[in-house]
């Protein structure tokens, strides 16, 4: 590794730190802009749960445009011509709740060292993309609580999670409130501070480097990377400082729980993305998903080991479709905005995943993964089937490749992927 | 040299008490003239180029171990003999002389080839303070008491590796993390630093107009105009109401960090009461117990639940109104909150069930709404509930000026810096090298002062007081990485240092005090005997709970005890009498007495004593012990003696709704045994619960063991999982499932052993105890070194456990043979061992 020995300002210059402009004056700076100039940016979100979807009432039985929409699915039916649903695609994984993080990896976090982008999640390889065009590179919106020890959608290069918003409250915060003047300058002084400390600490990792073996020096590349990517979001967070955040008519929200948030959550994406603060957003439907405040008196995990007993499948039904509901009126916001920039609404330049990482709970598989994948420019309408065998199947990270390359990054793969995924189409 | 011939003669000595010291030419002979045979006669027919059971192929074997796998498959096929699980019992059985000169064979190449390799592999890399450790090192660090505020509460969770939390390999250095470091060294400095100026204590009195929680607070004023608060529920009752006391008229809590002075007015109400005990839950017989916990009204509503609630104070009620005492620590912003330890569950749903139950007791509902339920109720009724009349608060109580933790900071001349203000540089200069000294567990070296002064000197120019420049200083010493990691000690250079540092992070999960600093730097410490006193020292210290509390949650996965919360429906008493943490708290106690007094190890797989509180022994069906804390009491019901029968590990190993003996039994060969499965082969469709027909779990395993990939390594995993059967999800005895399928808890082991029950499958367990010993051996020193086990290690790992064996040694003395072995030592010096002996 030869990154620590670089000057560190030729690397952050090579980031291209200096070259962004803050996103409120590019929106400006685009209306004067040519019209040829690719100025409608464009936009991921990644929706999973933790239990997956009761596959019965989620799959259509007919394949192709003439498919009938089943009970899970009803809820999106408006929106048939922009929406694709995905059969029998998964990441080949096992491990039932040890794996429903590989949702938007595909490989287990222990074994994320190994890969060559080290187990990013396909919401943080957009992010890098996007760097620092919009205020927050990503957002990832989910829960500490629960089954899996936290929200377990979004994962970093060096395979740590990253820390979710925790509710609307936090991320109405995040999104709208401006520091009045006293605390831009306690923000600005705690910047710099940040700075000098990183570099003197930058100063012992280096002494410290002479004094270990090759196995720990190379262990300890991972603090040199980490001041890095502190820097950047310290050259970042200064950047951001100056630009005032947008306004909003909304209210201060109170956190209700994620079951009773989950409109405003939706909304809040929406806003984020509509005011371009990010292009990037994740969702973790888990973690605090309480089934009582659905008004189902049983707990949602208990539902998902429903032992094919009838009674406790409708209820898991009940709870998996308050779940796509809300999905479909996120679908719905976005067409209803319409992109600034352009004749189309929100929804074309935005890319809306529906998924998870558990394909049936009740035996803990994680296969055949219930998929919707919604606007964003693809050619839609169909329900997709893709080969059922054990030894033709493809990888889910096909998709993603598809919608990395649709989402601007050139790139031919990402993680397991073989290629993109065949029989998905640009509009 | 001489290390290594003493190494190997002790090996052979001890752990197989045979010495065969023969000649590389005679090992080759006897591979050809007996071993081979032997594979012929009985391995290769499952294990051969076409068919490889179990993933092993011993075709290839030639009796000479070249490289780490062929080691491997050799110590695999040892150990398997030794247990006598190979070849299967369907299979033609060798004679005992066959198998004992197979096993000499084995036994003496595997030493050889230990011997001779020269590469030691299972060197610790760099490892980062794990949460646990950081939250300790910083507490004891900067004398920040830590009950309620976590440092480490935004830090990205830990990765574990093999249920491992301090594995330096896996605890992976992110820039969230180090984001988090930087933002959280400015939190813990200025807590350590702030006030500057001694703080007054003020007073604060509430006396009335105790409003609580929005939905009982219109019938609490209709009843008595709000004049006492009522506590009803337990914080752990689902849609809880009075489950928590807030003070409205003191919503922002204290304005400092500090103890302060409690007096309250409470009384027990209507703990004698005229409903059935057995219905509300609550017991008559003991007195009612008030608990104060922290809020925060930033964090969420003051009357819900909040993420960090440790209870503060516990005070038992007399039945009369009475004033009480009681000194708290609260952390500024936080707010005292009142809570009934022992009350009631779900009183939203008891309103209107107390009325229906005891009509004749209430005046006639009219809608029979909630609303009408509740009013009636809370004015009516006779349900048990604490008032709290008065509540005086006086503080913060400072009892040392400067604070310990501004003395630490500031050095001896804290008292005249506070007071001018002023620090000059060679203040800071010598301030700061005690400091970081003990920041990063060893003598501070002068470069690594000046770089820290260049960040002071850079803060004065900004404009910052000398105490606010230097106290930035100290924020950049708890993000260098000379404290953030500890400095393995590698074989270049053993270090008394390093190996202090090792020690009290095995031990205390904290960096090292002054006395271990102390003895290395007079380079004593790597004494034999003087580790000896320090390890007892070490051991005695309240600080190795931390110890116990890591141990267990790696090893026995305790920490995820409550991360897949029981069902509230079935388990009612799980949350009404908090059995979460009174089964983790068991583990605890039993695991500490066991290394108080040094007893047996065996013990974990069986005993005849627990440690139990009141809910405790009635969730077992055992006599309760007197009192509200928890007692040791003599276990004569065979069925809960030892782990397997705490309800920790029972609760831990079920998903909180249902038990699976497939989960269990893995688990108990992961952990308890050491021989983990192999994960399932890919082309299998794993079971899909059917719980409809009165078919059991183990009809449907049994029908999933007819195929024969799963076989292999399930009559190994569902017998010992089928033993535990009898346990519920939240490890509750049953005979039955759903009170209509009897459940069968006998089984057969992979050796031919068969049993009825638990109770015979433990005293198998204790047969075998050899195995538990080695499994217990390998996880705490894997513990200790906080790195994966390497083959290499094996030979010390058998050394120790033999001479464990040999001195009848008891738990404490595992954990200094840990200590006193060359694996956690990392010294090409002489193994202490030896010398002690």
């Amino acid at each position: 590794m030869s990154l620590s020995i670089q000057p560190r300002r030729t690397f952050l210059k090579a980031a291209g730190i200096c070259l962004a402009l803050p996103a409120l004056e590019s929106l400006k700076a685009v209306s004067a802009a040519p019209k040829n100039q690719p100025s409608v940016p464009k936009r991921m979100v990644c929706v999973g749960n933790e239990f997956g979807m009761y596959s019965d009432s989620f799959f259509p039985k007919e394949y192709g445009a003439d498919y009938e929409f089943t009970k899970l699915l009803k809820p999106l039916e408006a929106h048939r011509k922009d929406m694709t649903v995905l059969s029998h695609l998964d990441h080949g994984q096992k491990g039932g709740h040890f794996a429903v993080h590989t949702f938007l990896t595909g490989v287990k976090s222990v074994e994320a060292r190994n890969m060559p982008d080290g187990g990013i999640s396909l919401d943080q390889r957009a992010a890098e993309h996007v760097g620092s065009k919009t205020r927050f590179p990503s957002l990832t919106i989910g829960s500490e609580d629960g089954l899996h020890g936290g929200c377990q959608m979004s994962w970093t290069r060096t395979g740590t999670r990253v820390p979710p918003v925790a509710g609307p409250r936090q991320l109405f915060h995040q999104l709208f409130t401006d520091n009045d003047a006293q605390a831009k300058k306690i923000a600005k002084d705690r910047i710099q501070l940040q700075g000098s400390i990183l570099d003197g600490v930058l100063g012992d990792a280096k002494s410290l480097k002479l004094r270990l073996n090759k196995t720990d020096g190379t262990k300890l590349e991972e603090y040199f990377s980490s001041v890095r990517d502190v820097e950047v979001k310290l050259e970042l967070d200064s950047k951001w400082q100056k630009v005032p955040k947008p306004k909003t008519d909304l209210k201060e929200p109170v956190n209700q729980g994620l079951s009773r948030d989950l409109p405003l959550i939706y909304d809040l994406i929406a806003l984020a993305l509509q005011t371009d603060s990010t292009r990037v957003a994740t969702l973790e439907v888990g973690g605090s998903f309480a089934a009582r405040d659905i008004g189902i008196n049983k707990g949602y995990h208990g539902l998902s080991h429903h032992g094919k007993v009838k009674a406790s499948i409708d209820l898991l039904v009940q709870i998996e479709l308050y779940q796509v509901q809300q999905f479909a009126r996120f679908i719905d916001k976005l067409k209803s905005i319409r992109e600034p920039e352009s004749n189309g609404c929100l929804l074309d330049n935005t890319m809306a995943l529906m998924g998870s990482g558990m394909g049936n709970a009740n035996s803990h598989t994680n296969n055949n993964l219930p998929l919707v994948l919604a606007g964003g420019g693809f050619k839609h309408g169909e329900h997709k089937q893709f080969p059922k065998e054990s030894n033709r199947r493809l990888p889910l990270c096909n998709l993603f490749v598809s919608m990395l390359q649709q989402f601007g990054v050139e790139t031919g793969s990402f993680s397991t992927s073989t290629g993109t995924l065949t029989g998905l189409e640009m509009a | 040299m001489r290390a290594i011939l003493i190494r190997s003669i002790l090996s052979l000595l001890i752990v197989f008490s045979v010495c065969q010291c023969s000649l590389m030419a005679e090992d080759k002979t006897t591979f050809k003239s007996t071993v081979s045979p032997f594979l012929t006669k009985y391995c290769l027919d499952c294990h051969n180029a076409k068919k490889q059971k179990g993933d092993r192929r011993f075709d290839e074997i030639t009796g000479v171990i070249s490289d780490d796998n062929s080691l491997i498959d050799m110590q695999d096929i040892l150990d398997l003999l030794n247990l006598h699980e190979m070849p299967p019992k369907e299979s033609k059985q060798p004679s005992k002389d066959e198998r004992q000169i197979v096993v000499q064979w084995l036994t003496q190449q595997i030493t050889q080839y230990h011997d001779s390799r020269k590469d030691f592999t299972g060197e610790s890399v760099l490892r980062r303070l794990n949460s646990r450790e950081y939250r300790n090192t910083v507490r004891d660090l900067l004398h920040l008491n830590v009950t309620i505020f976590d440092p480490t509460q935004e830090f990205p969770r830990d990765q574990l590796t093999d249920h491992l939390d301090n594995n330096g390999q896996v605890l992976v250095t992110s820039g969230h993390l180090l984001a988090k470091y930087l933002v959280v060294a400015e939190r813990v400095v200025d807590k350590a630093l702030y006030p500057l100026e001694k703080p007054v204590g003020q007073q604060w009195a509430f006396r009335d107009n105790f409003k609580q929680q929005p939905e009982i607070d219109g019938a609490r004023k209709k009843a008595h105009g709000l004049k006492y608060m009522n506590l009803y529920d337990v914080i752990g009752a689902d849609k809880h109401e009075g489950a928590y006391g807030p003070i409205r008229a003191f919503t922002e809590g204290v304005p400092l960090d500090g103890y302060y002075d409690f007096r309250i007015k409470a009384e027990a109400v209507n703990r004698i009461n005229p409903y059935d005990a057995d219905y509300l839950g609550t017991d008559p017989s003991e007195p009612f117990r008030l608990g104060i916990v922290p809020g925060n009204y930033q964090v969420g509503a003051l009357h819900h639940t909040q993420p960090i609630e440790p209870l503060l104070a516990e005070i038992e009620l007399a039945d009369e109104a009475k004033w009480y005492k009681v000194r708290v620590w609260l952390d500024a912003g936080y707010t005292p909150r009142f809570t009934f330890v022992n009350g009631l569950y779900d009183s939203r749903s008891l309103w209107s069930r107390i009325i229906k139950k005891y009509p004749d007791q209430f005046p006639k509902l009219k809608n029979g709404g909630i609303g009408e339920a509740r009013n009636t109720a809370i004015k009516h009724s006779k349900l048990p509930q604490i008032h709290i009349h008065e509540i005086e608060i006086e503080g913060p109580i400072v009892e040392r000026w400067p604070t310990a933790s501004q003395q630490t900071l500031l050095g001896e001349d804290a008292a005249s810096i506070l007071t001018s203000g002023k620090m000059t540089e060679s203040q800071m200069r010598n301030a700061l090298s005690a400091f970081a000294s003990e920041a990063y567990r060893r003598p501070v070296q002068p470069e690594e002062v000046d770089r820290v002064l260049s960040v002071i000197k850079k803060r004065q120019k900004t404009g910052r007081s000398d105490i606010e420049a230097y106290s930035d200083g100290i924020k950049m010493v708890l993000c260098s990485p000379n404290f953030l990691y500890l400095e393995e000690p590698n074989l270049a250079k053993t270090s008394d240092y390093a190996l202090a540092t090792r020690l009290s992070y095995f031990l205390w999960s904290s960096q090292p005090d002054r006395k271990l600093l102390n003895l290395a730097a007079a380079n004593q410490l790597h004494d034999p005997l003087v580790l000896q006193q320090q390890l007892k020292r070490m051991l005695d210290d309240p600080k190795s709970d931390a110890f116990i509390d890591g141990f267990l949650g790696s090893w026995l996965t305790l920490r995820d005890l409550g991360s897949t919360p029981p069902d509230r429906g079935q388990f009612r008493s799980f949350y009404q009498y908090d059995l979460g943490t009174a089964m983790r708290e068991e583990t605890r106690l039993f695991t500490r007495h066991l290394l108080q007094e040094n007893l047996s190890i065996a013990n974990f797989l069986d005993s005849d004593f627990t440690f139990v509180n009141k809910p405790l022994a009635k969730h077992y069906g055992i006599p309760a012990p007197k009192g509200t804390g928890f007692q040791k009491v003599e276990l004569t019901d065979k069925r809960r003696g030892g782990l397997l029968g705490q309800a920790s590990v029972l609760t831990v190993t079920a998903n909180g709704i249902d038990t699976s003996p497939v989960v269990r039994g893995v688990w108990l060969l992961e952990n308890i045994l050491g021989t983990p499965p192999s994960p399932p082969p890919p082309d299998v469709e794993p079971l899909d619960p059917d719980v409809r027909g009165a078919k059991s779990i183990r009809d449907q395993l049994n029908k999933h063991r007819e195929n024969s990939s799963c076989y292999e390594c399930h009559r190994k995993i569902d017998p010992l999982g089928f033993a535990l059967e009898n346990f519920d999800p939240v490890g509750k005895w049953r005979e039955t499932y759903n009170k209509r399928v009897k459940i069968d808890a006998s089984g057969e082991l992979p050796s031919g052993k068969k049993f009825t029950d638990i109770v015979d499958l433990k005293a198998i367990l204790v047969q075998q105890e050899d195995l538990f010993a080695r499994s217990l051996t390998s996880k705490l020193l894997s513990y200790a070194t906080g790195r994966h086990l390497v083959p290499a290690d094996r030979p010390h790992i058998d050394r120790i456990v033999a001479e464990l064996k040999e001195q009848n040694g008891g738990f404490r003395d595992l954990i200094q043979l840990i200590v006193l072995s060359e694996p956690f030592l990392q010294s090409h010096t002489e193994s202490p061992l030896s010398q002690i002996k």
